[in-house]
């Protein structure tokens, strides 16, 4: 079920209904409601891949319990490696599987061999890079003795699947959601009403902004080699705000929907596009998954406590699985290692903790030094942006190559093709104006003029939305 | 809780009368503005008398030109071909056509879109603001599985068709800007060529027959208007192009006009350049008018 959707338009109201209706706000009732609600949702798309979640909550659930337990380490261990092992397992077999055969055949052909493989014909489910992570880090917390676990199984459950951010995030913890989950919960007014503006935002981000960059986002990338530079350009800003609107407003319509609930979960996505270097860049984009690497990876790992190389390895690692995690393509892979090569500069030079504030906080406009370090910043980021939505790292090369051409015959070349595009960019630039006097808040509808931003976004949404089809979010692919 | 489905529930009203609103501007926009297209000018002209009125997809804008059609025959004739139309929207375009004006011939290009019972996304779309018109509403009806919705949700027929209908084309005709191709003449040259030819396929069978194509043929016998089938060519690199034989065969009436068009004489694989169109223009004029 797509939050863009006629079919959730009316489910959300429904579940909304019927959880804050149950007798004495009775919490086994709204968690297992939760639970038929969240199977519902995701069995809407395909409900063969209910058995994943249910086989995963049950491996995490009976892991949980019997790590609490005073065991040996090493059965505590054990148990852990089970957890991960599982989980890690479901994930590589679903999206990584193809891809290690057929990289495993081309090592092998090129190494002078000769090997017949047959790719099987799987079906990634939706949402497994991010639930698969979620139940993780609920076993990982409880090894370490940060976390006690959870003898509800319903309650678990519930945390697993809760519907709103089950399929593309946030990558919640554990620790933030099940204490959540667990508590009795108490209507409160602006909460839900802070959700339902959060959902209008995430919606105008989704169907206005994100989806109408994916009609000439498709176009130019699917016919590169015929574009000029300055089109190419175009590609990639538009792919650079179809990206941030697809996921931020996946992220904010999640957010919105879990308060309308009474749970509120993390912040996924900060102003990422003004950010002043990479390392802020990574501190607002995709936080949960970001900050799920630093604290299941990159520490583990030993930070950057040890030595310099050691710190420049581990974000290296963090940076590659990080790309990795995002499809099985080495585009991904260099779209990290990429990250990491503009990140690492900065970490050497002990500058990647410099920007930890909201640009220009207490100003109106930045400066030209804050200016230049975010359009700097956004350039970097549109680079990668190139090599993410590219189909091999050759053609993004090639895009490349055609951006530094400077050939700028035809001026828009692809403007014939679909809509309307001088209008698109003067709709993102209103939208960046937005995003930055909102900036040190989640969604623009605050003060006394509220009820009128509400209507002019309303009315943005209902007459520059593409609704020709409801598009899937892009993070639903990974 | 209350006073948050208030709040709700306001904010439901709000976007209600937002789509009403937006609904009625954009209807009355397209009502009085000029036509700027062929589906508008249809529904606004009346009591307009044509000789021969050409019915097709951009295989008849782009191929007759009118103007040197109606000094060669010395008569009254109309483009109505537009680009991705099928021979469903030819209907609607047909009974627009005669509903308020007076037709003696109705020239029907026919190729594979005798494959095709649909309505296109690009011909009939252009119809929606005018759904109150009963010609428009009941072929909608007809042919439409969401015309509940099309009819009776206010504006959703201009959202899920925002690139035909929606705000840019909205903004042109309240500001009447004029189109690119003058509707009354519907002549669409094409020049040079768009590179180097593609052939496309042509399908390897044929319907046995096309329900639409036989309502076409009703409405015209009814209104008592002449009926004339023909096919334009298509350049050498086409596939399947023994399909034209399976169509005359078909339909023994339609006149043949493929041959004698060298490649020079094509912008792409099925449309003509304007050199060729005005070959194919004094061709077809020859081969009807002894009708």
């Amino acid at each position: 079920m797509l939050f863009n959707s006629l079919d959730f338009a009316i489910f959300l109201p429904i579940v909304f209904a019927l959880y804050w209706l149950i007798p004495s706000k009775n919490l086994k009732v709204q968690n297992l409601l939760i639970v038929a609600a969240s199977y519902t949702f995701y069995g809407w798309w395909d409900w063969r891949f209910l058995a994943l979640i249910l086989f995963s909550t049950l491996v995490d659930y009976i892991v949980g319990l019997n790590l609490k337990k005073e065991k040996p380490k090493s059965f505590r261990l054990t148990l852990l490696w089970t957890s991960i092992a599982v989980n890690i397992g479901l994930l590589v077999f679903f999206k990584y599987f193809n891809f290690f055969l057929d990289n495993f055949a081309e090592a092998f052909t090129f190494f002078g061999g000769e090997i017949q493989t047959r790719s099987l014909n799987i079906i990634l489910p939706v949402g497994i890079s991010f639930y698969t992570f979620q139940t993780l880090s609920y076993t990982i917390d409880i090894y370490k003795r940060k976390l006690e676990p959870t003898t509800d199984f319903i309650a678990f459950a519930a945390f697993v699947s809760f519907f709103p951010q089950l399929v593309a995030g946030p990558i919640e913890r554990a620790s933030n959601l099940l204490p959540q989950i667990l508590a009795p919960r108490k209507f409160v007014q602006s909460q839900a009403v802070d959700g339902l503006h959060l959902i209008i935002w995430g919606l105008f981000k989704k169907v206005v902004i994100a989806d109408s960059c994916a009609v000439y986002v498709e176009e130019i990338f699917s016919n590169y080699e015929s574009m000029n530079s300055f089109t190419l350009l175009l590609g990639a800003f538009y792919f650079a705000f179809q990206i941030y609107g697809d996921f931020s407003g996946y992220s904010d319509i999640a957010i919105g929907t879990a308060r309308l609930f009474g749970m509120n979960l993390m912040r996924n996505f900060n102003f990422p596009y003004f950010s002043r270097d990479i390392a802020e860049f990574w501190r607002r984009w995709h936080i949960s998954l970001s900050t799920w690497f630093r604290d299941y990876v990159y520490i583990p790992l030993g930070g950057s406590r040890l030595s310099r190389w050691n710190g420049f390895r581990n974000i290296l690692i963090v940076f590659l699985v990080s790309g990795f995690w995002h499809g099985a393509n080495w585009t991904f892979i260099f779209w990290g290692a990429l990250h990491a090569l503009f990140y690492i500069p900065l970490f050497l030079m002990k500058r990647n903790r410099r920007n930890l504030d909201i640009v220009a906080l207490d100003r109106v406009l930045p400066n030209w030094r804050e200016f230049l370090a975010m359009f700097r910043t956004f350039f970097l980021v549109l680079i990668g942006w190139i090599f993410f939505r590219a189909d091999t790292i050759a053609q993004a090369f090639n895009y490349l190559k055609g951006i530094v051409s400077l050939k700028f015959d035809g001026f828009m070349q692809y403007l014939t093709i679909e809509r309307y595009a001088p209008e698109l960019l003067v709709l993102i630039t209103l939208f960046i104006i937005i995003e930055w006097f909102i900036r040190r808040s989640e969604h623009p509808f605050y003060g006394r003029l509220r009820l009128i931003k509400l209507i002019g976004i309303l009315f943005l949404l209902i007459t520059q939305g593409v609704y020709t089809d409801a598009k899937d979010f892009i993070y639903f692919q990974f | 809780m209350k006073k948050f489905l208030i709040y709700s529930l306001k904010i439901v009203l709000i976007t209600f009368v937002l789509l009403y609103a937006s609904d009625l501007v954009y209807t009355a926009i397209y009502e009085h503005s000029i036509p700027r297209n062929k589906l508008q000018y249809l529904v606004k002209k009346e009591q307009q008398e044509y000789d021969i009125a050409f019915l097709g997809s951009s295989r008849v804008a782009n191929h007759i030109n009118t103007q040197l059609f109606d000094s060669l025959s010395g008569k009254k004739t109309i483009n109505l071909g537009v680009e991705g139309a099928g021979l469903n929207d030819n209907l609607l375009q047909l009974k627009l056509l005669l509903s308020k004006n007076k037709v003696k011939s109705v020239y029907l290009q026919l190729d594979p879109n005798f494959e095709n019972v649909n309505p296109s996304n690009l011909g009939t779309v252009e119809s929606m603001p005018f759904i109150k018109n009963r010609e428009i509403n009941t072929h909608l009806q007809e042919n439409f599985e969401d015309y509940w919705k099309l009819n009776y949700v206010p504006f959703y027929r201009y959202a899920i068709n925002d690139p035909k209908i929606g705000f840019r084309e909205a903004i042109f005709s309240a500001i009447n800007k004029k189109p690119r191709i003058d509707p009354s003449i519907g002549y669409t040259p094409k020049y040079k060529s768009s590179g180097k030819l593609v052939g496309q396929h042509l399908p390897k069978t044929i319907k046995n027959n096309n329900p639409v194509l036989d309502s076409i043929e009703k409405i015209c016998a009814r209104n008592a208007v002449e009926l004339v089938y023909y096919i334009s060519p298509y350049c050498s690199k086409t596939k399947n192009l023994n399909y034209i034989e399976k169509l005359k065969s078909k339909i023994p009436s339609i006149i043949d006009l493929t041959e004698g068009y060298p490649d020079s004489l094509f912008y792409n694989c099925a449309h003509l350049n304007d050199t060729g169109a005005g070959l194919f223009t004094e061709n077809l004029y020859l081969a009807t008018k002894s009708l």
